[in-house]
């Protein structure tokens, strides 16, 4: 592999790796706070995605489908958390999981109701169709975009968690959801905003994605896992782990599609099991 | 959700009836090959429930032990011309060795970890699967797998009928097994496992290399399950090692229950006839089941078997319940 393709392929797993990031980010940080793990988060990356695909048939502008995308997805979170997730907190893991992935169960075969199983094109934005030269490498201008926005949405959110009141309610109660609303904050209403954040963050992905990848209806059953080995590898509960996780996973991922392109996924999984083996409580992990 | 009854006794009443049931099955279904279908998941949905049932682990990768012990014994019968029964066998154990070194890397993770890492081993399966294509045959399968004697030339399993015999032969063999380990010392260190790892640590026992042999159990009833896909189709298709069968086999041992060694009889057979009956008139109905999963975890923790066992306490007047 000559030098110019493999800067290529670590830009293209950049990319990859910051979607990566924003679809893991809220599963991490929902565990992080309640303890909670939620099986549906892949499938408000699917609704997102389809919600991208609609709005761009409809207006054609991917702008209108980034914004209704996360905040499509950020509804049906909270929507599921008022009926029927807040019941479940003092549940077993096992009976929440149980639930969440039913729940995904139902979203998934709605998504199939309404469209159909086959795969669908997203086309990439006009203004963005082009290539951009950067120095001496090619690159596509929607990958790169896409890396553009998954960054600045990153600094925000990094910016919201440790500058605001928000983030230290959110970071306080990772620590202890108990002290927490002992001290006169309502944990419930810090649950649903966290829910909120969380499914909207997911949908960013899912929309960002849909053009890369097209959009069919168990991309989100797939996104799930591509979730779990980006917690696994950066740390559950982590900002940080997520980020590196994300990046990891997508520059592996990348890198490896051009060396040996039916093995690309597996080592997705390759790499997760080093660190498993290496740091069992994940890069960035409290073990 | 429910766990295995305290001290489970072997053989006691459903052992008799899983018998009943396994010679009467092709008769009262429509086709053999429903008969088939219903035993092979059957064994499958075992492997969820006595993970769950047993030690109180969540499997979502039991579909990769299903599509190991699938594909490992169409590779013997195909390729190497092996007679059907040691082929099942090999599956089998192959599953087992598999599951008992993923759970090396899984079973030190507490609860969630370790429901996130099955689901994440099963995703590497099918990725797997597709990279070594050249064994496996990638997106096509492999087709036209044999159905060879049993053993020695002997024991044809020429019509479908006969394989059903090998089939059901089979899953009585893997639910006497789960009843025993379940009425053995070991099933009890597994269950006070499950009640509180702590306190089973404290007493002595080494918690991770029960964890383990448990694991490797289920995945060895997961493979046996794959081979006796592979008897029952003559191909292995792509989606045995799909997530979608891990999920499949979660729903059939949560709707039978986890309660007892029978129960995931019921959740396959329930799973299995739904589809059949329902596929053609409403392709979507996974939605309903969906519904029924939430509906089960609410307020029907011990599934249909649970369900089933209360009514039947109930209807027997004199008796108190235990």
């Amino acid at each position: 592999m000559s030098g110019q393709v493999l800067v290529f392929q670590v830009l293209n797993g950049i990319g990859i790796g910051m979607i990566y990031f924003l679809l893991s980010v809220g599963l991490t940080m929902i565990f992080g706070l309640m303890r909670f793990v939620n099986f549906a988060h892949g499938a408000l990356y699917l609704v997102a995605a389809y919600t991208a695909y609609v709005i761009s048939q409809l207006t054609g502008s991917m702008l209108w489908a980034l914004l209704a995308g996360p905040l499509v997805a950020a509804l049906v979170a909270v929507t599921a958390e008022r009926l029927l997730l807040r019941h479940t907190y003092a549940m077993p893991h096992e009976a929440q999981i149980l639930i969440t992935f039913a729940v995904a169960l139902i979203v998934q075969e709605t998504v199939i109701l309404i469209f159909d199983p086959l795969a669908k094109n997203v086309p990439v934005p006009d203004f963005l169709s082009g290539i951009v030269f950067i120095g001496p490498f090619v690159y596509p201008a929607y990958r790169l975009a896409v890396v553009a926005v998954a960054a600045v949405v990153a600094l925000l959110l990094w910016l919201v968690l440790e500058r605001t009141r928000f983030g230290a309610i959110l970071r306080a109660g990772s620590e202890s959801t108990e002290m927490v609303s002992l001290l006169g904050i309502n944990i419930h209403r810090v649950f649903l905003g966290a829910f909120a954040l969380g499914g909207a963050l997911a949908g960013l992905a899912g929309a960002l994605a849909a053009p890369l990848r097209g959009v069919e209806p168990f991309m989100g059953l797939e996104a799930l896992g591509i979730a779990f080995v980006v917690v696994v590898v950066g740390g559950i509960g982590s900002f940080t782990g997520a980020l590196l996780g994300g990046l990891l996973i997508g520059i592996v991922q990348s890198v490896m599609s051009s060396l040996w392109p039916e093995g690309a996924r597996l080592m997705i999984y390759g790499a997760m099991a080093l660190v498993l083996l290496a740091r069992p409580a994940g890069l960035m992990g409290r073990a | 959700m429910s766990a295995f009854r305290e001290g489970g006794r072997f053989p006691d009443l459903s052992t008799a009836g899983v018998a009943v049931a396994l010679v009467a099955l092709p008769f009262v279904l429509p086709t053999v090959t429903l008969a088939s279908e219903l035993v092979v998941f059957a064994v499958a949905a075992m492997s969820c429930a006595f993970l769950l049932g047993m030690v109180g682990l969540l499997s979502f990768g039991q579909g990769l032990f299903f599509g190991i012990g699938a594909y490992v014994s169409a590779i013997l019968l195909r390729e190497h011309g092996w007679a059907t029964l040691p082929a099942v066998a090999v599956g089998a154990a192959a599953s087992g060795l598999a599951a008992g070194m993923l759970a090396v890397l899984a079973v030190g993770r507490r609860g969630v970890y370790f429901v996130m890492l099955t689901l994440a081993f099963a995703q590497m399966g099918y990725f797997a699967m597709l990279a070594l294509k050249d064994y496996t045959g990638g997106e096509n399968g492999l087709t036209g797998v044999p159905r060879p004697p049993l053993l020695g030339g002997l024991g044809t399993l020429a019509t479908a009928e006969t394989a059903y015999g090998l089939l059901a032969l089979l899953a009585f063999a893997a639910f006497l097994l789960v009843q025993r380990v379940s009425a053995s010392p070991f099933g009890s260190v597994l269950r006070a496992i499950r009640e509180n790892e702590a306190r089973a640590e404290a007493l002595g026992y080494d918690v991770r290399a029960f964890k383990i042999a448990a694991f490797a159990l289920a995945g060895m009833l997961g493979g046996l399950a794959g081979a006796m896909h592979t008897i029952f189709l003559g191909f292995v298709p792509p989606n045995v090692i799909e997530l979608e069968i891990s999920e499949r086999l979660i729903i059939m041992a949560i709707i039978g229950g986890t309660g007892a060694p029978a129960a995931p009889f019921l959740g396959a057979g329930f799973y299995v006839l739904m589809a059949d009956l329902l596929s053609s008139l409403w392709p979507r109905w996974l939605m309903l089941v969906g519904f029924m999963l939430i509906a089960i975890v609410l307020f029907m923790r011990g599934g249909l078997w649970g369900g089933a066992a209360s009514l039947f306490r109930r209807l027997r007047p004199g008796r108190t319940r235990s």
